[in-house]
């Protein structure tokens, strides 16, 4: 099963084109295949004889699979081999296609891990379609790079704090003339196209009175109590703690809270907190400290930067009320926190008497993926959050 | 400056060294008054006269060990092995005795071995070996292998004013066959820095001595690429940074020697890229070598034997594609 794309892990057989015995050009399409992301023909790696297919029609298999093997000794029109001959082996059809990549040079290793490049993702014109040093550099010189499992989203353009060591700033292009985007600009372009194409976006939107939490946070900033209230919200509400990758749903039982960061002109990152439902406040407090410091000085390992259940952005402190997030996929929601402001709200006694106070107020709101879930599921969900901030106690 | 050959080079650099030093003087086999074997000497007995210009019996061993004795007093002996191969016979004084006498004694010992080595021309077992890895091995000596007319003139000025022993190996293919513009007067070649011969991006063939030339030729043109040659001129001290930098900016390697292969200078280079610069390789260390065996008298053999343009340009071919 080929490779067809970074985050393409599986595929389908949708139909063989070419039965044992037929005769296969290189690069003649052998078989139709499907994934969460495309439908596509696969031509075959090298010319011979088709000699056996390994997984039939209908069944999925994980990405490197062998799919089938063809006989790169016989000659077209030849009969096929007697049962009596060992086939020669499909060396070509295995290098190239179906079977395990050539191995790969200790310096071409160390240049995509640096520039985190999957290197499936290179063509390679090296012994057996082996990636080369020369390979690897054209490709980053196209500016292909890609960062691997780095789960990006945007948010609204703010920063959530001043980055300790600033961005180093772009440099002036010309007037008249264009700049070309950065690699994580591409990168969360892409990855936002691909989920506002893919997700049925819903927004839902509560407002919440945060004086409990203003009382408890201390010196702690909101997103830490905020987050949570979200994860208790998260254990009566699994459906939200979820991914939903094809028509697959699945529901997480530990939560790893993605938290957006943002690095200025640069891009943002979405670390996660593993496990943050065995967390107090405090220990996501320190964990998120200690997450957005090493996002800023890129320290992140690629393990935690992947893998979140569900994310929360939080640009509140530049005063805006509302916003719209795009969901970070294959999540099912994105929480977005916006600024606390003091508003004159109606509030009810223990009587019953009702009356007008000055509270800290905020709304909360929460792209939801329609495919995943309905309105009301996130409705819920939202007043279990607000129920939980609302009602704050140590 | 004039265009002079390899083996001109040789005796103008020793021709200048004896006059601006008096304490320099040659001792070997016929290089006296008929010049040398190969006339390296000729028309030094008519300057220099008898006493710095000595010819000896046949006794290679007695000619090391006289030069040891020599130096240690304050001369600068430039001994002349008629053929490198025969220095196996001053083997003993010069490994043990000369080599390890600074380490021992704390004295120096100023001297230089000319060895003229190399096949190429249907000398056989006994006139055609390249006995470089020998002395790589026995701490206390300096090995330098020049390949052009400019560098064999200051390498060996270099070697003459060393404290130390340094066996200059020159080879005899490249005496009357490289010409090249060399500077009058005086000059040095710094012992201990690689030269790079061309500049490439691609592949990077070290080499020396003749095999330079070879080098050269063979990567003049393999599909349009780039292809470094680096020449190192000293085998000992070797320039370890030199090779290494070359690595990391090409990241393929041929090591090219016409020495035979097994424990060589190519061995050595090949694990010192294996050692310090692993990752920055994007193939296998190739080594082109002579085979572990004598050097046939047969021409067709000989060539067989000794890698030729067509070997370096395969393995150059191979290790592009790799």
């Amino acid at each position: 099963m080929p490779q067809m794309g970074v985050s393409v892990a599986e595929g389908t057989i949708t139909a063989w084109r070419k039965r044992p015995g037929d005769w296969v050009e290189r690069d003649e399409v052998i078989v139709e295949i499907s994934t969460d992301k495309v439908e596509t023909e696969v031509p075959s790696p090298a010319a011979g004889r088709v000699a056996e297919l390994v997984v039939e029609e209908g069944a999925t298999v994980d990405v490197g699979t062998l799919l089938a093997t063809i006989d790169t000794g016989s000659k077209p029109g030849q009969p096929h081999a007697d049962e009596s001959d060992p086939p020669p082996p499909a060396e070509e059809a295995e290098a190239n296609g179906n079977g395990k990549a050539p191995p790969v040079s200790p310096v071409v290793r160390r240049i995509a891990d640096e520039h985190s490049v999957e290197l499936s993702a290179v063509s390679g014109t090296g012994r057996r379609g082996r990636v080369t040093k020369k390979d690897l550099l054209a490709f980053l010189e196209q500016g292909a790079a890609k960062p691997a499992e780095r789960p990006l989203h945007i948010e609204s353009p703010y920063k959530e704090e001043p980055a300790p060591q600033p961005a180093t700033p772009a440099e002036a292009a010309p007037t008249g003339e264009g700049e070309r985007l950065s690699v994580m600009r591409r990168q969360i372009g892409e990855h936002m196209v691909r989920s506002l194409h893919e997700a049925a976006h819903c927004t839902t939107i509560v407002e919440a009175d945060m004086t409990a939490i203003e009382a408890a946070r201390g010196r702690l900033s909101y997103l830490p109590l905020v987050a949570r209230a979200t994860i208790a919200a998260l254990r009566e509400h699994p459906r939200l703690n979820a991914t939903l990758e094809g028509d697959r749903l699945t529901v997480h039982d530990e939560v790893h809270l993605g938290i957006a960061v943002s690095l200025g002109e640069e891009g943002l990152i979405v670390p996660v907190v593993r496990n943050a439902h065995e967390l107090s406040h405090e220990g996501l407090g320190a964990r998120i400290k200690d997450l957005a410091a090493r996002a800023r000085s890129k320290q992140l390992s690629p393990d935690e930067v992947g893998g979140a259940t569900f994310t929360i952005t939080n640009p509140g402190r530049y005063g805006a009320l509302l916003a719209t997030p795009i969901i970070n996929q294959p999540q099912v929601a994105i929480l977005d926190l916006e600024a606390v402001v003091k508003r004159p709200v109606v509030v009810t006694d223990g009587q019953g008497g009702d009356s007008i106070a000055i509270r800290p107020m905020t709304y909360f709101c929460m792209s939801w993926d329609h495919r995943a879930l309905d309105g009301v599921g996130a409705a819920e969900f939202l007043g279990s959050v607000k129920r939980h901030v609302e009602g704050w106690s140590d | 400056m004039p265009e002079i050959t390899y083996l001109e080079a040789i005796s103008d650099g020793l021709r200048e060294e004896m006059r601006r030093d008096e304490s320099v003087f040659c001792m070997g086999e016929d290089i006296g008054e008929f010049g040398g074997a190969f006339k390296v000497t000729d028309g030094f007995f008519e300057e220099f006269g008898a006493d710095r210009v000595w010819d000896t019996p046949l006794a290679e061993n007695a000619i090391v060990g006289a030069a040891v004795g020599a130096a240690v007093e304050g001369l600068r002996p430039v001994c002349e092995m008629q053929f490198a191969d025969f220095i196996a016979c001053g083997f003993d004084q010069l490994v043990n005795v000369a080599g390890k006498m600074y380490y021992r004694q704390g004295l120096a010992v100023p001297m230089v071995v000319r060895l003229p080595s190399g096949g190429g021309f249907s000398g056989g077992p006994f006139h055609s070996q390249n006995p470089e890895a020998w002395f790589l091995q026995s701490p206390g000596l300096k090995v330098v292998a020049p390949s052009t007319a400019e560098d064999a003139k200051g390498l060996l000025a270099s070697a003459i004013r060393d404290p130390n022993p340094v066996l200059y190996l020159e080879h005899k293919n490249l005496y009357r066959r490289v010409k090249g513009d060399v500077p009058e007067g005086r000059y040095e070649t710094p012992m201990g820095e690689l030269r790079v011969a061309r500049e490439g991006t691609d592949l990077t063939v070290v080499s020396y001595g003749a095999m330079v030339h070879t080098a050269l030729e063979a990567t003049e043109d393999i599909d349009g690429a780039s292809i470094e040659v680096l020449d190192l001129r000293t085998l000992c001290p070797l320039d370890r940074d030199g090779i290494l930098e070359s690595v990391r900016k090409t990241s393929k390697v041929v090591v090219l020697h016409e020495a035979t292969r097994s424990c060589g200078v190519g061995a050595e280079v090949s694990s010192l890229i294996a050692e310090e610069a692993f990752e920055d390789l994007d193939g296998p260390v190739v080594r082109v070598t002579a085979p572990d065996v004598p050097i046939p008298f047969s021409p067709p053999l000989e060539r067989a034997v000794l890698p030729q343009v067509d070997d370096v340009r395969k393995a150059c071919h191979d290790l592009l594609a790799y």
